[in-house]
């Protein structure tokens, strides 16, 4: 009985995961059509004259991105959880407050503060005289600089929480063998870490290859951004969706490894979490920590909402807060709390369904259902236009297609975040439920939905903060005057209304810090 | 929580309903909101016709309009480059209007089958700054490359749709190989160093951090609204006899195939073309209004006063892929 009841449940599973994964494989497959059109002489064109400088460009600006993140990441990771110091829950805070921030907001401040009459402009004229030039951000050092500031809080998160469930006794056996405090970072920390650190620069460097905003707005030519310029400037799809092919490859190799090490890092983790033992730090470390915290702070989250006060304030002072923008914000808020719930329920029968399966099968739809994470923003909303376009034209212009292209981006992260909860919840546990004489829905209400709330709420968290910042497919896709703070905070931004885009991004910041805060303390609960 | 479902769908149907069944007219518009939101309020509170404003880039909006076929929802087509509306003719994305509706507007600022009508131009000139003699030689957009002006000079990166544009009628005017090396050279005195804005550079000019600029005529009276002591000038370049005169490109509209509404969006145009609308239209950023009879701001000098090159507008539309072949040929930044 009980395994005729186990058949059912994985069929219901399978027709709705499959489902699911078919939608989200929507984007993945416009690319193949349309990349199919192109000819030999076409793709040979493309492969010499436009790849070898796009690969370059990439590839350098995400390896300077990775040895950025990894300095910031790591550093302050390890001084957060090793040290016992004054201030150490605020320093946690500070170095995930930077997540609240898109990176296409981070770039149009950056600009705007290194010109020469801005804040950071003015300053090194002060000290380098008037005749040397600032620098620039519109280059590869420019674009790594924001893209770093903007996900090394990534990488800190990971790292952080693979170093306090790390085994401490090991390190003390090293220490007791006599290796120096040095030594047993580099031979033995280090090494425990390393799974942790190259999923975080995985993840890192997965955000750049897709990243759209801060790298159009730097002009610095990636893949993603020379797809957007092909699509949009001269039309050319089939060059677009070519270019496509090539990214999706470079991302599935990241998104391979990130798999790879994120499996590895639960070999590595204990079994019984040891709560690690925090030294107090001594004055002349509590300097330094928050000399470096601090200075990590300044230029990844305090700096910038300096400037969106400053500037908020001054649109406040000119009465440019108009009923509109109440409108964007409600907008705004709508289409998040849609998408999330969408993407959190869509989710649950892919992890669900691998959870029971665990074969080729089920971990083959996990990867699908991350085709959201491998292709840019633009060629996602291009795909779900031409397929709402010739299969479903009466939906066409709603909000629904733009919660489409958003369930589709944001699915691998509800799936990741279900993933780990849905593992808790054993097919023995569910029987024992009904053995004791439980209804299905008591079932389910008692024990499945206790058991993947985390998993839930996570994946909702996610999905809401990802969609709140989300540009390009908005820009495409949003019904008709229909404007979210994120293209309002684009147009402005490409009108140089500083005034105007200043509020926007105060408010997307704002919107995104009640739902960090849930996530932190669940994640706090979770690792105590 | 079902409460919150049930809320969120009623606000879901409400955002539909009012989509589907008000009687508004849809505007994918590449123009600034702030300069074509006061036109908007003054056609509604004459004629009792909604507009929704949807903002984008221009490109990105035609491009928009062209993969979405017979299912647009969008009425009429709005940019600031004539470049982009020449495109949608040849994309056939737009209706011919009738001669009588648009036929107060110049041949010259409208597309040959009438689909798309040009409604306010704007000149290329220079910015110069009137403290700095380093720049007076430059008599023409050409002598922007000469070496002596190294470091000097301030141009925006080549992506810009006004820039295109403005090198679109420069080649119409000379020939391919005057544009090359007058890139070159160009490209030389700024290096790697251009502006993503035009207003940027008008205010490098304007404290001295360079002599001299390429700008649309628009962006420097802008900036001495609002600093009236700025050390700028305005030069018309390539005004001696035997040169090509000032570039012009305007920004349209045009009345989208597949719209159902025509007869409103006649309206529109009508009043775009209208004297009133002109007046409106061009007075918010200071552009020429492009129906003859109607003056432009005073500051601005006069069509009449100056040499305007004779490149029809339909040519940025029709040429800009050989520029963009140039412009990227040349590898300018």
């Amino acid at each position: 009985m009980f395994s005729s009841l186990a058949v059912s449940r994985v069929s219901t599973r399978s027709v709705l995961s499959t489902l699911v994964v078919l939608l989200a494989s929507v984007p993945l497959i416009y690319v193949f059509i349309h990349s199919g059109q192109l000819s030999l002489s076409q793709w040979s064109n493309l492969w010499s004259a436009r790849l070898p400088g796009l690969l370059f460009n990439t590839l350098s600006l995400a390896i300077l991105v990775a040895v950025g993140s990894f300095v910031l990441g790591v550093s302050s990771a390890w001084l957060i959880t090793r040290r016992e110091f004054f201030g150490r829950r605020l320093a946690t805070w500070l170095m995930i407050l930077p997540l609240t921030i898109p990176t296409y907001v981070f770039a149009h401040i950056y600009t705007s503060l290194t010109e020469r009459e801005g804040w950071l402009g003015l300053l090194w004229a002060g000290i380098f005289g008037e005749d040397v030039p600032n620098p620039e951000l519109y280059n590869v050092f420019g674009a790594a600089f924001v893209l770093s500031i903007a996900g090394f809080s990534y990488v800190f998160l990971l790292v952080s929480d693979a170093l306090t469930r790390s085994r401490v006794d090991i390190e003390e056996a090293a220490r007791l063998h006599g290796l120096t405090p040095r030594q047993v970072f580099w031979k033995v920390s280090l090494p425990m870490l390393r799974p942790a650190i190259a999923a975080g620069l995985a993840l890192v460097v997965l955000h750049v290859l897709s990243d759209f905003g801060a790298v159009s707005m730097l002009r610095y030519q990636t893949f993603t951004l020379s797809i957007y310029l092909q699509m949009s400037g001269r039309f050319d799809l089939q060059a677009a969706a070519g270019l496509s092919l090539v990214l999706v490859a470079l991302s599935l190799t990241f998104l391979i490894l990130e798999r790879f090490f994120r499996d590895r890092q639960r070999y590595y983790s204990a079994a019984q979490a040891q709560r690690t033992k925090r030294r107090a730090a001594t004055k002349v470390e509590l300097t330094f920590i928050w000399g470096w915290l601090g200075l990590i702070t300044t230029f990844a989250f305090a700096l910038p909402v300096a400037w969106m006060l400053v500037w908020t304030w001054e649109a406040w002072q000119q009465s440019l807060i108009s009923e509109e923008f109440w409108g964007y914000v409600q907008n705004s808020l709508i289409v998040s709390v849609a998408a999330a719930t969408l993407a959190t329920l869509a989710a649950l029968p892919v992890a669900l369904f691998h959870a029971r399966l665990r074969n080729k099968i089920s971990q083959g739809y996990l990867h699908m259902a991350s085709i959201g994470f491998v292709l840019p923003g633009p060629v996602i909303a291009l795909g779900i236009l031409s397929f709402v376009l010739s299969m479903l034209p009466w939906i066409y212009g709603t909000m629904f297609v733009l919660l489409l292209a958003m369930l589709i981006r944001f699915l691998p992260l509800a799936v990741q975040a279900q993933e780990a909860s849905v593992q808790q919840l054993s097919p023995s546990l569910e029987e024992a439920g009904r053995s004791l004489g439980a209804t299905p829905w008591e079932n389910l209400t008692r024990i499945v939905i206790p058991v993947l709330r985390t998993g839930l709420v996570s994946a909702w968290v996610l999905v809401f903060i990802d969609t709140l910042k989300e540009l390009p497919a908005t820009l495409l896709l949003r019904p008709t005057g229909f404007d979210t703070l994120p293209v309002r905070i684009w147009v402005e931004a490409s009108e140089e209304m500083l005034e105007l885009a200043a509020p926007s991004a105060l408010m997307l910041m704002l919107g995104t810090l009640p739902v960090l805060w849930f996530l932190m303390r669940q994640h706090d609960a979770a690792t105590k | 929580m079902k409460r919150a479902i049930t809320a969120l769908f009623t606000l879901w149907m409400a955002a539909f309903s009012s989509q589907l069944f008000a009687e508004e007219l849809i505007v994918y518009s590449g123009r600034s909101d702030k300069f074509i939101k006061p036109v908007i309020k003054a056609f509604t509170k004459e004629t009792g016709i909604n507009v929704v404003l949807h903002t984008g880039s221009s490109t990105a909006l035609l491009n928009k309009l062209n993969l979405e076929g017979e299912r647009t929802k969008a009425d009429l087509y709005i940019s600031n480059d004539a470049g982009n509306l020449q495109k949608g003719t040849e994309f056939k994305l737009f209706q011919p209007m009738d001669d009588k509706l648009v036929k107060v507007i110049p041949a010259n600022f409208r597309a040959k089958d009438n689909s798309w009508v040009g409604l306010s131009a704007r000149a290329r000139v220079l910015v110069v700054n009137t403290k700095d003699k380093s720049a007076d030689f430059v008599k023409s957009v050409f002598d922007l490359a000469d070496p002596r002006l190294k470091g000097k000079l301030g141009i925006t990166h080549s992506s810009n749709e006004s820039y295109i544009a403005g090198v679109t009628v420069y080649l119409r005017a000379n020939n391919e190989k005057v544009i090359k090396s007058w890139l070159n050279g160009m490209k030389a005195n700024v290096g790697s160093s251009v502006f993503n804005k035009h207003s940027k550079i008008v205010k490098a000019v304007a404290n001295g951090r360079k002599s001299i600029g390429l700008v649309n005529h628009y962006y420097i009276y802008r900036h001495l609204a609002k600093h009236p002591d700025a050390p700028i000038k305005v030069v018309l370049p390539d005004q001696r006899k035997d040169d090509m005169g000032v570039a012009w490109n305007v920004a349209g509209v045009a009345i989208v195939k597949h719209s159902s509404k025509k007869k409103a969006a006649q309206q529109l145009v009508e009043f775009m073309v209208s004297e009133a609308g002109q007046k409106l239209f061009a007075d918010v950023n200071q552009e020429y209004p492009t129906r003859p009879g109607v003056p432009a701001a005073e500051k601005v000098p006069t069509r009449a006063s100056y040499k305007v090159a004779d490149v029809p507008m339909t040519d940025l539309g029709e040429y800009r892929a050989a520029t963009l072949d140039i412009i990227e040929a040349v590898g300018m930044p």
